[in-house]
This record gives structure tokens, sequence and C-alpha cells, in this order.
């Protein structure tokens, strides 16, 4: 089990404070590829924050890779962070002054590694993304699927043991998104990569192994 | 914290950025540190000007002027003083405070007359000390041979446009001739040789004749009121003082040119003190700059810094590499500057120095100004580039990603 979700749940405060996640709790087979699906406004988004430590959760517990992290410090997530998750956002996730290639090495920079190895590890995983001839090209020189590749690579190139992705086609038009959860199912099949992926495409849903409901902050369902 | 990483974002952010901004904000520093650096030297141009003016025409580098119960230096060994390693030369000057009149159509109806100090001089020993000889602006300096002559500044011969003109003889010439009567009553008629005009107008009161003439005045051989004392090199008087005690001058009064010009030192601080204002409001100008140019950097990229974060970045790698960037533009600011002062301004006002009534000022570029304002701009681009990156990387992954 890659990850071991325990009644989480997150409120936030205000004058009138607001139960997001009322109690989720499910796990996550190593190398499984799923989707968290439900209404605008349901709390996929903030359970993917949760689930990758980019937020404290109210209660409950989330186990990663058999290691609770609800008393984790800062400094420990941003380690964990580096070496164990990986993330792609929506959109307009990469440095406007970095290539591709170097957007998809900093993190291997960040973690140590030395030059010859990260720009060798980079070159293979922009061949991977399928975008080898894009290597020295500017975000702004790049469509937004190709924009989205890099971002995809970048989260991967530390080998983290869960990629996180909210909405990553929202942005894209339909040829570009089918790329990228084409890429998403290649890579989860060929390295066997844990995906966890918001979507409200229902069409989504032929990519994954399996679709995590939500509604008002709880599970409904959970299979295909 | 990540030092390569944070190099290489900041290499990054400023090779690929926009050029524009690159060029303006290296405009700025570069003219931030220019004025730093022209600012004080002016200043200290300045001042410069009006202490070479007391040393060339009043004081030289030290004087020694007679023990606090005597009237006269009785010290003979003034050739002791020359043999001291790194004094150059040495004058000695009887003063005595003498009234000059000049009565112009002779016949006692309009005598303009007044007080002034009049020195004597060994011609050649002077004009090794000050430079008041080469000030002559009507006739010509004084010759050891001379009894009957006189040389007058002119803000005793009055009309060359003094200051204390009206204080003056009223516009005597070369040729004319007037009456001294020095402080022991006796009276002298001397013909004027020749006015001097220097860029001090205490210097311009004086009137000079020979050694011989004074002590035949005066009865007196061998004794002087003080001797000025020229040295290699200026600022370093203290260090002669001690070897011209020795040399013989046990109870005398030895003090250097600054100790003596109580008006000047406060004149310099308050120069001084314009120039630290000036350029505090310069370098707070810079860092200004620096901070707005980080702030909209680091406005544009919000989002990207809350991802830098999401991947595993920490701040301080992020508050860093902005920093760099501030610390590059000051760095690149600082050389074009020194460039454009040492290799522009600088031969321009050596050739073009600037006509101040305290003298002829051109910059004034030390060692320390250059330090001085190195450190400012620097400490400027520091705080500038520290305080909106800090504040920019504190927000929270989230707000930044979707805020
Ligand atoms: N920082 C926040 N403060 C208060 N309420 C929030 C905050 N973030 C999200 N919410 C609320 O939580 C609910 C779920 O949001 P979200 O997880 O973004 O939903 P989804 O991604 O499913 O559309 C929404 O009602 C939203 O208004
Ligand atoms: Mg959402």
């Amino acid at each position: 089990m890659i990850i071991e979700v325990k009644k989480l749940k997150k409120t936030y405060g205000g004058k009138i404070p607001t139960h997001v996640l009322k109690g989720v709790s499910f796990e996550v087979e190593k190398g499984e590829f799923i989707a968290l699906m439900g209404r605008s406004g349901s709390g996929k988004s903030t359970l993917l924050h949760q689930l990758g430590l980019l937020d404290s959760p109210s209660s409950g517990d989330i186990i990663i890779d058999g290691i609770s992290t609800i008393n984790f410090t800062q400094k420990q997530k941003n380690e964990f962070r580096l070496k164990k998750l990986g993330y792609v956002f929506q959109a307009y996730a990469l440095l406007p002054e970095l290539t591709a290639l170097e957007s998809i090495y900093l993190p291997l920079m960040l973690s140590g590694v030395p030059k010859s190895q990260y720009i060798k590890k980079a070159l293979e995983m922009l061949e991977k993304v399928g975008l080898s001839e894009r290597r020295n090209h500017l975000p702004k020189e790049m469509s937004g699927g190709e924009q989205q590749r890099v971002a995809i690579a970048r989260a991967l190139i530390n080998e983290p043991a869960i990629l996180f992705a909210d909405e990553p086609t929202a942005n894209l038009d339909s040829e570009s998104s089918e790329t990228v959860l084409k890429l998403f199912k290649k890579l989860n099949k060929e390295i066997g990569q844990t995906i966890i992926m918001v979507t409200h495409e229902p069409d989504d849903k032929k990519y994954v192994d399996r679709v995590i409901w939500l509604k008002d902050g709880t599970i409904t369902s959970e299979g295909i | 914290m990540n030092i390569k990483a944070a190099f290489f974002l900041a290499y990054k952010t400023i090779v690929r950025g926009s050029k524009g901004t690159l060029i303006m904000t290296i405009l700025i520093m570069t003219l931030a540190y220019v004025n730093l650096i022209f600012i004080s030297s002016i200043f200290g141009g300045i001042v410069e000007a009006i202490n070479e003016q007391y040393i060339d025409n009043l004081y030289g580098n030290i004087v020694i002027t007679p023990a606090s119960d005597k009237i006269y230096i009785e010290n003979k060994q003034t050739s002791s003083i020359n043999h001291i390693p790194g004094i150059v030369a040495i004058s000695a000057h009887y003063i005595n405070d003498a009234l000059i009149s000049y009565d112009e159509y002779k016949d006692g109806n309009n005598i303009q007359q007044g007080k002034w100090k009049i020195k004597s001089v060994n011609v050649e020993d002077e004009k090794r000390v000050t430079a008041i000889s080469d000030s002559i602006i009507s006739g010509e300096y004084l010759d050891d041979k001379d009894r009957d002559k006189i040389v007058i500044g002119k803000e005793i011969a009055g009309g060359q446009g003094g200051d204390l003109d009206y204080l003056s003889l009223g516009g005597v010439l070369v040729g004319d001739t007037i009456d001294v009567k020095f402080s022991n009553n006796i009276k002298r008629t001397y013909t004027i040789k020749g006015i001097f005009s220097t860029k001090n107008n205490q210097a311009d009161q004086m009137a000079f004749i020979t050694r011989k003439e004074m002590e035949s005045i005066l009865g007196v051989h061998n004794l002087s009121s003080e001797i000025i004392i020229k040295t290699i090199e200026k600022g370093q008087e203290e260090q002669y003082i001690e070897s011209i005690r020795q040399s013989g001058f046990y109870d005398e009064e030895i003090r250097t040119w600054e100790q003596l010009t109580g008006f000047t030192s406060s004149a310099s601080k308050s120069f001084m003190m314009i120039s630290i204002i000036l350029g505090a409001i310069g370098t707070i100008v810079a860092g200004i700059t620096i901070f707005i140019i980080i702030f909209v950097s680091i406005v544009n990229k919000r989002r990207q810094i809350g991802i830098l974060k999401a991947i595993g970045m920490e701040e301080s790698t992020i508050i860093l590499s902005f920093i760099m960037q501030a610390v590059f533009y000051a760095i690149i600011g600082i050389l074009l500057g020194i460039s454009i002062i040492l290799f522009v301004i600088r031969p321009f006002f050596v050739d073009n120095p600037l006509d101040f009534p305290v003298g002829w000022v051109s910059l004034k570029i030390t060692f320390d100004i250059i330090k001085i304002s190195n450190i400012s701009l620097m400490i400027a681009a520091l705080i500038g580039g520290f305080i909106p990156a800090f504040r920019g990387t504190r927000e929270s992954i989230l707000d930044a990603i979707w805020g």
C-alpha cells in the first residue's frame, strides 16, 4: 500500500467554518492510476492538497509508504515533497526563463545530483514524454500540451512514489488532453507510476484503474 | 538552502529575462553609483581645494610658532629641520602688525589706511614653501636685495575684486608708494613691487618685505616669528612633529595646517555632512529601485514560486536566488559606474576643473569613497532584494498557486 488515508478531515476557519473534507478514508496500492471525481466544489482539490502535503489536514492521518505524515514539520514536508512526491498543476507551472530541459532537471539539481547525471536523466525523461526535439525551447515557444508534458517530466524526474495531478488537462484542447492522458497511462503501465489525478471529465475514466467519487467532502463510491 | 540552484535560477532569469528591464535596472544602478561617488568626490574636491589654499599660501604643512612666553623663535638651527627625511623646504618669517597708508594726492587729505600683517621672507626659501610668488597678478615678486619694495595681497591693494575691498587701500597699483608704520612706531615708505591674488582671502590680506629689511626695522637678528614647513605629502604631518621637536624646538608650538584651519575643518565637516546625507538618499533610492524590480519580478512569478516550493525548493533557496540577482545588478552598476567615473568624469574634471571661490575644484576620488560607495550600494541591493523576496516566498504554496 502506498497511501493510506484515515478519517481525513479538513475544515477551513473563518466566521463560518467550512467543513470541506468530512472524514475521508481510502487506500491506494502501489502502481494504481486513480481518478478523483466529483462536482465542482466537492473537495477534490482540497483532498489532493492534503495528500500531496501542500496543506495541513484538521484531523485524521495520511500514511505514505508506511510513514505517518500528520505530525511532519514544514522542513520534513519539503524534504518529502522533493524526494517522494510529484505534482502537475493546471497550467502556467513552468518558469518562463527555463528551457524544457532545464525545468526538468531542476528538482535533481535541488536534490544534489551531479550535473552529468541530471542532464542524462532529464534527456531520458524528455524522451519518455516525447519532447526530445523541444529540449531547448522556452515555455513561450511550446504549446500548452507540450508545456504540460514538460511539467509531467519535471514531476517525475525524482522518481516520486506518487504523482499528483489536479485537472492537468483543464486548459488544453481535446487533442493535447488526449496526449497528456495517454502519457499518464503509458507511464503508469511502463514504469508502474502511481498516479492520483483530479478530473471532472467523465470520459477520463477510460484511462484509470479506479475512480474515487467525492460529494460534499465524503466518498460516495469507489470503482469504475 | 541550495546555492547552486539559487545561482542557476538567478543566472537564467538575468540572461533570459526581459532585456529592457535588465538594461533599465543596470542603468539605474550605474547612475545611483556614479551619483554616490560624484557627490562625495566633489565635496572632497571642495574641501581639498580649501585646504590646498591654506597650505600653499599660509601655513605650508607644519607651522612652528614661539614658545608661549616668547615673542620670537630663538632657535637658529633651522637647517637641522631641513635634514629630516620627508621635509622638502622651510621658510622663516618675521610677522609684524603694521599700519599701511596710501595718500594718493600726497596732500594729506584723502589717506586710505588699515592694519595688516607684514611678513618678511627669504625669497628663495619662501618660493620653495608657498605659492604666493606664483600668484602675482601685477608687477613681480620680491628679490632678496630689495629694501624699499613691498609685495601686497589684493585685499590690501583693493580694486581687484576682493571680498574686503571696502577695507583696502582703494586700488593702489604697482609703482605706487605706500607708508608703513610698524608696531615699534618705525615708519618707512615702500614702492609696491607686486600684487598677488590667491583664492584664500586670509592670504590676500598679507604683505611681504625682505628679511634683511625687517631685521633692520625690528633691530633683531636670526630670529623668527614663525617657521613654515613643507613636507613631501599632505596628511602625514603628525609623524614629523616629534622629529622637529627633537631637532631643537623643545618649547615652541608645532602645529599642522589642519590644527590651524579651524574654520576649514568645520566647513569640511559641514561638507562631509551634506555629502553623507546626499549619499544616504542616493543609496536609499538605489535600494528602493532594486526593491521595486525584485518586487515586480516576484509578483509576476507568484505562481511559479508556489510551484517551485511545491516541488521541494526551500524558501531560502528562492530568496537567495533573488538576492543574487540584486547583487548582480549592483555589481554591474558598480563596474560600469566606476568605469564612467574613472574614464569619463574624472578626466573631464581634471581637464576642466571648476572655478570655485575656494579654488580650482576637481573630483577627489579616494579609495575610501569608492569603498564606502561599494559597500552602500551592496547593502542597498541586499536589503532591496531580500525584503520583497522574503515577503513573496512566505506566501503559502496554495495561495501562491491558486490565489
Ligand atoms: N482556503 C479556503 N478557505 C475556505 N474555503 C475553501 C478554501 N479552499 C476551498 N474552499 C472551499 O472548499 C470547497 C471545496 O473546494 P475544492 O476542494 O477546491 O473543490 P473542487 O476542487 O472539488 O472543485 C469549496 O466549497 C471551496 O469554496
Ligand atoms: Mg479543484
